[in-house]
């Protein structure tokens, strides 16, 4: 069994042991204890506390507090167990209140974009390891660029030989905005082999244009467009990857000022408040 | 697939920072970044290649300026001046994925704030933070005339928080000064909340003297613990179990109570309204009252306590409810036998019954007929003083009866009349005395024995006499005196019982009155018979609150109201 298998069955075990025991306290204790309701506000602040916290910790990482892969594992399995604990504070009631249905709202952002992103780096990474190639994200402009110089000078390069202007011509209108950015994002999010196909049609369709010399810059600028493909690719998939914490993060101290407010209110309009 | 993707074409020696919150401009563009990376603060610090370094020799006083160029000198090296001869165009920098995900993260903060300050600053914050609709009695105009100077009835919560006015500042003072605070954990298993609390004392601006319980409640009780609002409009919720058995399943509590109890004079528990109703009381268990320890109705709830002590209802009139639901002798004219609702009739709203009374109930079957000649002059039922005052006037009475029913026309044929209802009478009772005698004592219902002929055998007799039905008491010469049957329109008052809720049973399945021979007979339902349906086997609710009510009513509120 792998550590990340271990890891697994530990977080699953974890999950299901910690809901059933707020289940079980619910149903013995919801209508007993005077200040259950409290009980379990704590206990769910005390674990979006902890949740918040793994942020601070991946900053941190020469403290010797836990691998960050334990601690991704306990985000992961302590965020699902907050939808128990949540249902149990609410007693399995919708929030009444317009600050309750804000504040649960912005739990829903938290938690949807929590799991979305799970769903998200389980899922993606494997279509790029699949895909082939690794490029660093921060990487990707500096490498485009470069691909994009080899097919300029490749293009200005076959003028000479060939006294023709066709293959330059083609980069001009074609290429050149293609190599120029990113491009087909959501194309490529959607495993589709369309924009490479596109390009290489035309690539094929001006072959027959060509002589020798001009169809071997031709296939080694066809090489450069598919190596623009698997870049493209790339940016799309690791931008998403990278794309789901601006949702999961900001909103999650949004989320936290929330809940503080909430504290705040219910001590404040408390029985016991003076 | 790997060769699509071209080894990253850069040096290795370079460091890209991708943690930094500002990335080079040129590597935006995919240029060659600089050594020096943008600042903290997002500005270019790539004014040159290097900074070149002074080095002096021993003795050389003038000293030489070293390129220091990250990958090695340049080929012509620092400037006289001690310039990088490779000076770089400033770049604008760009802020990286994470350096955005932090401003958007610092905008998202301080939205939230900007928002929570306006929301529970503003005057939007009732609408806002109100966890539910307030029931009926606190909503509304009537609350807001009554609470003029502090709630403005779903403006402000000042009303009942102390809080409600409060701005935000105030709020997080209000919070840390709750009882318990946030910081309290150590409080949270332990409160019971029972006591009364700062809220509690908002409910008694208006709710003066909330002990109106039982006289031995030990302890006052704390009003929101049972009276949860914010639960919808319409009345409060009912208290839970939980919060009766707060009292009534604590040993400690009912001890105290009980004890309280034993120093009371019984007057003391007699302090409910009749409503003009006829109640029937059940005298106070002498040792410890109602103070036993309950936590639920189907398992610890005592038996009813008619039924635990078989009491027995005191009214004197004669009446068995067997005989006339199942005798024989007993009918209407078409045969049909006697149902319960021929005599019990709902009230207006179907709780309870109306009362049995003899003209609509009774007279049907028993008629107040004593002379068979005249079925329609027929003894008055209610006061025996009338009754001996008709018998005593027979004479006027047989008169104005032909006159009135056309027997008789003229004084003459009026006077003949009377003369032979009252010899009939005379040879039947022989006196005026035996006949107010029979009239008022007599319980037989059939006639002396008489010989016809061969055959020998009783009839029906003329009249039963008040005392078939009554308790009759000789006073001498005077008349005598009929006991008035009291028929208690309510038999458990601590509990109150709404028979519109229960049309879909049989009478017979709660009462069993088949088997009732005696007027003492009380034939109410055992618990048990309840418990069938209310229990959580049963399916029905089961709660105190169903049949109890904390806030029993006093007299001198009910005297107040009238006022």
């Amino acid at each position: 069994m792998t550590s990340f298998t271990r890891q697994r069955w530990a977080g699953l075990l974890f999950l299901i042991g910690a809901t059933a025991v707020a289940w079980f306290a619910h149903a013995h204790w919801s209508a007993r204890l005077t200040a259950w309701d409290y009980f379990t506000g704590w206990v769910l602040f005390a674990v979006m506390v902890m949740l918040t916290v793994f942020n601070a910790r991946k900053k941190i990482p020469f403290l010797p507090l836990g691998t960050s892969e334990g601690w991704l594992q306990f985000h992961i399995y302590s965020g699902y167990l907050t939808i128990a604990l949540l249902l149990v504070h609410l007693r399995f009631r919708p929030p009444g209140s317009g600050f309750g249905i804000t504040l649960f709202v912005l739990y829903a952002i938290v938690t949807g974009s929590g799991i979305a992103g799970l769903v998200l780096t389980r899922v993606l990474p494997r279509r790029l390891t699949t895909r082939g190639g690794e490029v660093i994200y921060e990487k990707i402009p500096t490498v485009r660029r470069s691909l994009q110089q080899q097919a300029e000078s490749l293009a200005l390069a076959a003028i000479p030989g060939a006294k023709s202007t066709t293959i330059a011509d083609f980069y001009a209108r074609r290429l050149r905005d293609y190599f120029n950015g990113p491009r087909d994002f959501w194309l490529h999010l959607a495993e589709s082999r369309r924009p490479l196909s596109s390009v290489m049609d035309e690539l094929n369709d001006l072959r027959r244009f060509l002589n020798n010399d001009e169809r071997a810059a031709l296939d080694k600028i066809a090489a450069l467009v598919r190596q623009k493909d698997g870049l493209d690719y790339h940016h799309a998939l690791q931008t998403t990857l990278k794309l789901w914490l601006f949702v999961h993060l900001p909103f999650t101290y949004g989320l936290m000022l929330f809940t503080l407010a909430h504290i705040v209110i219910v001590y404040a309009f408390s029985g016991g408040a003076k | 697939m790997s060769e699509q993707l071209p080894s990253p074409d850069f040096d290795a020696a370079k460091y890209a920072r991708p943690n930094a919150n500002w990335i080079c401009g040129r590597a935006c563009d995919g240029d060659a970044t600089c050594p020096a990376g943008p600042s903290r603060f997002g500005h270019c610090r790539a004014a040159a290649e290097c900074s070149p370094v002074l080095e002096k020799k021993e003795g050389d006083a003038k000293g030489r300026w070293r390129c220091n160029r990250a990958g090695g000198a340049c080929e012509q090296g620092p400037l006289p001046d001690g310039q990088c001869c490779r000076q770089t165009a400033p770049c604008t920098p760009a802020r990286s994925l994470r350096g955005q995900r932090g401003r958007f993260t610092w905008v998202v903060i301080a939205a939230t704030a900007a928002a929570l300050l306006a929301l529970i600053g503003g005057p939007g914050r009732p609408g806002f933070i109100n966890p539910g609709t307030l029931s009926s009695p606190h909503s509304g105009s009537a609350f807001s005339v009554l609470h003029g100077g502090t709630n403005a009835t779903d403006h402000t919560c000042a009303g009942c928080h102390a809080a409600g006015l409060a701005g935000p500042r105030q709020l997080i003072k209000a919070a840390f000064n709750a009882a318990p605070g946030p910081l309290e954990f150590h409080k949270l298993a332990s409160i019971t909340r029972t006591e009364m609390t700062a809220i509690d004392g908002s409910c008694q601006k208006c709710h003066a003297n909330h002990l109106f319980h039982q006289p031995n409640v030990v302890r006052d009780h704390s009003c929101s613990l049972c009276h949860r609002e914010h639960q919808g409009a319409g009345a409060l919720q009912p208290p839970t179990d939980a919060n009766c058995a707060s009292c009534h399943g604590d040993a400690g509590i009912m001890t105290a109570s009980a004890a309280k109890g034993a120093t009371l004079a019984a007057a003391a528990f007699d302090f409910r309204p009749d409503r003009g109703q006829r109640i029937f009381k059940s005298a106070r268990p002498a040792t410890g009252g109602y103070t036993r320890l309950i936590n639920h109705f189907a398992t610890d709830h005592p038996e009813f306590q008619v039924l635990a002590e078989n009491q027995r209802e005191g009214n004197t009139l004669k009446f068995g409810h067997a005989l006339h639901l199942t005798g024989d002798t007993v009918s209407f004219g078409d045969g049909r036998k006697l149902a319960c609702a021929d005599c019990h009739q709902p009230d207006a709203a179907g709780a309870y019954f109306r009362r049995i009374n003899f003209e609509q109930h009774c007279r049907a079957c028993h008629s107040l007929q004593f002379d068979p000649a005249t079925p329609r002059l027929q003894l008055p039922h209610g006061n025996p003083a009338f009754v001996s005052a008709f018998l005593r006037s027979l004479g006027k009475q047989y008169a104005d009866h032909a006159r009135t029913n056309g027997l008789a026309t003229g004084d003459a044929a009026v006077r003949s009349y009377t003369q032979e209802r009252l010899q009939s009478l005379l040879g039947q009772f022989g006196t005026g005395e035996e006949l107010e005698r029979r009239v008022f004592f007599s319980t037989a219902t059939l006639a002396p024995a008489v010989n016809v002929s061969t055959l020998t055998g009783q009839g029906r007799a003329l009249y039963s006499g008040c005392a078939y039905c009554h308790e009759v008491k000789a006073t001498g010469d005077a008349s005598p005196t009929v006991t008035p049957p009291v028929i208690p329109d309510r038999w458990m008052i601590r509990g109150d019982f709404n028979h519109a809720k229960h049309t879909n049973m049989k009478c017979a399945d709660c009462h069993a009155a088949e088997k009732s021979r005696d007027t003492a007979d009380i034939i109410l339902p055992s618990k048990n018979s309840c418990v069938t349906c209310h229990s959580p086997r049963g399916g029905v609710k089961d709660g105190c609150s169903t049949c109890h009510a904390y806030h029993t009513e006093r007299r001198e509120m009910v005297t107040l109201k009238g006022r």
